[in-house]
């Protein structure tokens, strides 16, 4: 579903230039939980920004569905990631003032979507996180558990095909980041959404069908962590 | 995002920063306060104006003077001296002085002669009162005015001229005599002056035919039929040697018809005369008063124009303050365009509130110095409101300031439109 081929990414910072990327060649099937592993600075980031269709590469190709990033216009871009995608990050970005309803629907307003039709998606995002009850709280009176589960309601209420997660539990302490992982996981076993998420946690790597590791730009060892032989992606 | 939820965001956007939100506002506030405010003189004083002008009327009707020379010559700006010129002969049998601003009697008449379409034209007969008197009561001051057939003049009591001998007296004049001066029409007076060489008093009396309603141009004068005024004019100039020379006359057309009005202005411009209507009278007036409303308005102008830039600075710090957001906004799908409508929008209605407050505050105080200063200093100008708050003005201050608004939310929208999502999420 996803794929990427000779995938380059060079930032260029006071004329000097830094190659992150070195030529990756993925593919991410439908239905696969994938983590990125890696050293800081490994350029993980900037891959899950690529696949996601936040940034251009500097050379190679990406693609979604079989449709090439390079022919889709800016607008199509944006529909892409409002449509397909869900995101999760370190940080929670959620508007503290504003209800948590409110900060679950965001992606569905930006969709356009009329009011009506938000209210049943939003409850049944917040179900699925937990937090059915909690619709109309203050976001900032939550705790950082509870917002990372706003978060992943975010994610999910527009009904991606992919959620993307830039180390979502780097901000939480160990038991609350097991309940965070076990939400991500479930979403990918119960819905079929497809996960890749961007972590520096064994743990949580481990709990995921595949592991991608990447070293100075490049994936050094690719494992499906139920099969050592390396058959990834095929389970479901 | 639909326009809706951009607008329902912005408005929120703006709550969050209430204080500043608020600060900004009051600028723009000031700003179309002082524009209502000035527009408002604007209007207050053409509202005087039409009804002080519109004691005449008379569709019909065309003032005419001779051009001065000075209009004749080819660069009419020269300041050296005029030269004199022998009159010539137009080709009908008029001479054509352009030595002169006076036209003689036969000149006159003789336009009116080749015309078909002009009904009359009335030489305008000056006459010197010494005082007038009603019903042998006490002498006042008074000018005199002719009124052309066909000029008519608003009245307060009685009605135009159905003869000769008459007379409308201005309302002052009029409740000197009788306060409620309907009681005057029908009544005499008398109006004295003064003939010859050797100053010999002479009077006549004349029938009130009514009393003029209180106008700008009429507010002293009495006004004579044509009959009275030439007679008494005959009189007092019959021996010298400008008799039946004249400065104005009027000509009355046969069909109350602009567009026999232009032509015939057209044609006393190539016979060396200017033609004016009533219409073009009050459009002089008004010119004046629109030119000194434009004065004015530029003032509450540069104001606004300082408040926008409070604005541009609040937009810009906004964008600032909310990187992330905007970010995440961006991530999740939201275009440029739609991130600029929301910031855009952020600004009208920052210029929209403060409007509001301008135009429901000017017309708050406005009314309120109107009622002041009508029972103070304002006393003696009759209807007259210093202040004139029109809705279509005020829809117009409301549009112009949200679009000044909008413009100085452009750098600060475009600004936020550009965001780079991952930039913006990363930007601690
Ligand atoms: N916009 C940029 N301009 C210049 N250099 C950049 C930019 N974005 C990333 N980099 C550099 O690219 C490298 C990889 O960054 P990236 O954020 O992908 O790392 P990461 O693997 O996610 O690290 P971490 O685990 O610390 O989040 C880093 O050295 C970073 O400094
Ligand atoms: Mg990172």
């Amino acid at each position: 579903m996803l794929e990427t081929s000779e995938l380059r990414r060079t930032f260029t910072s006071d004329a000097v230039d830094y190659e992150v990327l070195k030529g990756i060649d993925l593919r991410i099937e439908r239905g696969e939980s994938v983590a990125i592993v890696g050293k800081s600075g490994s350029g993980k980031s900037t891959l899950m920004h690529l696949l996601a269709c936040l940034d251009r590469p500097t050379s190679g190709r990406i693609s979604f569905e079989g449709r090439d990033y390079l022919s889709l216009s800016e607008k199509e871009r944006d529909r892409l990631r409002n449509e397909k995608f869900g995101f999760v990050f370190q940080q929670f970005f959620l508007n503290g003032r504003d209800t948590v309803y409110e900060n679950v629907v965001l992606p569905m307003r930006i969709r356009g979507a009329a009011d009506k039709d938000l209210r049943p998606k939003a409850m049944s995002a917040l179900e699925s996180v937990g937090l059915g009850d909690k619709h109309a709280k203050r976001a900032k009176d939550l705790s950082g558990g509870e917002k990372q589960r706003v978060c992943i309601a975010r994610a999910l209420v527009g009904g991606p095909d992919v959620i993307f997660a830039d180390e979502p539990t780097g901000n939480l302490d160990s038991k609350t980041s097991r309940t965070i992982e076990d939400l991500m996981l479930t979403l990918n076993r119960d819905k079929g959404i497809t996960v890749v998420i961007v972590t520096h946690d064994e743990d949580l790597a481990a709990k995921c069908g595949r592991t991608i590791n990447l070293k100075d730009g490049m994936v050094v060892d690719e494992l499906g962590e139920d099969d050592e032989a390396g058959e990834a992606g095929e389970q479901i | 995002m639909k326009l809706w939820d951009l607008a329902r965001t912005a408005n929120r956007n703006l709550f969050r920063a209430k204080l500043r939100t608020f600060l900004t506002v009051m600028a723009i506030f000031v700003g179309a306060f002082t524009l209502v405010m000035t527009n408002g003189v604007g209007d207050g004083l053409r509202d005087y104006v039409e009804m002080q002008v519109k004691t005449f009327e008379g569709e019909r009707i065309l003032f005419v003077r001779k051009k001065l020379p000075a209009e004749l010559e080819e660069q009419a700006n020269s300041s050296g001296p005029v030269e004199y010129k022998e009159a010539t002969e137009d080709g009908e049998g008029n001479l054509i002085d352009p030595n002169s601003v006076v036209v003689s009697l036969e000149q006159i008449e003789g336009l009116k002669d080749k015309r078909p379409d002009v009904r009359s034209i009335t030489p305008a007969c000056r006459v010197n009162p010494e005082y007038i008197s009603v019903q042998g009561g006490k002498k006042y001051q008074v000018g005199i005015g002719m009124l052309s057939e066909g000029v008519e003049q608003k009245l307060e009591a009685g009605k135009m001229f159905d003869g000769s001998d008459q007379i409308i007296l201005p309302i002052h004049l009029a409740r000197a005599y009788d306060e409620n001066v309907g009681n005057l029409v029908g009544k005499t007076a008398t109006l004295a002056y003064r003939v010859g060489n050797d100053r010999e008093l002479r009077s006549r009396d004349l029938t009130i035919a009514g009393v003029a309603t209180r106008g700008m141009i009429s507010n002293l004068n009495a006004f004579v039929d044509t009959e009275t005024a030439k007679a008494i004019y005959t009189e007092q100039n019959g021996d010298t040697p400008n008799f039946n020379y004249f400065n104005n006359f009027t000509i009355q057309l046969e069909r109350a018809d602009s567009e026999l009005l232009e032509s015939t202005k057209e044609r006393l411009d190539k016979l060396g005369f200017v033609g004016l209507g009533i219409a073009d009278i009050e459009k002089r007036t008004y010119d004046a008063i629109g030119i000194l409303q434009v004065g004015l308005n530029v003032f509450a102008l540069v104001a606004l124009l300082a408040a926008s830039f409070g604005i541009i600075n609040t937009l810009v710090i906004a964008v600032m303050e909310r990187t992330k957001e905007i970010g995440l906004q961006k991530a999740l799908g939201m275009g440029r365009f739609k991130v600029f409508l929301l910031f855009s929008i952020e600004s009208v209605l920052i210029g929209f509130w403060g409007a509001m407050l301008g135009i429901v505050s000017a017309i708050g105080i406005g009314s309120a110095a109107n009622a002041f200063l009508s029972a103070t200093y304002l006393e003696s100008f009759e209807g007259f409101s210093l202040f004139a708050f029109r809705p279509l003005a005020l829809g117009a201050v409301l549009l112009l300031v949200c679009a000044i608004a909008f413009v100085a939310g452009v750098m600060p929208a475009i600004r936020a439109s550009r965001l780079d999502p991952i930039e913006a999420l990363r930007y601690e």
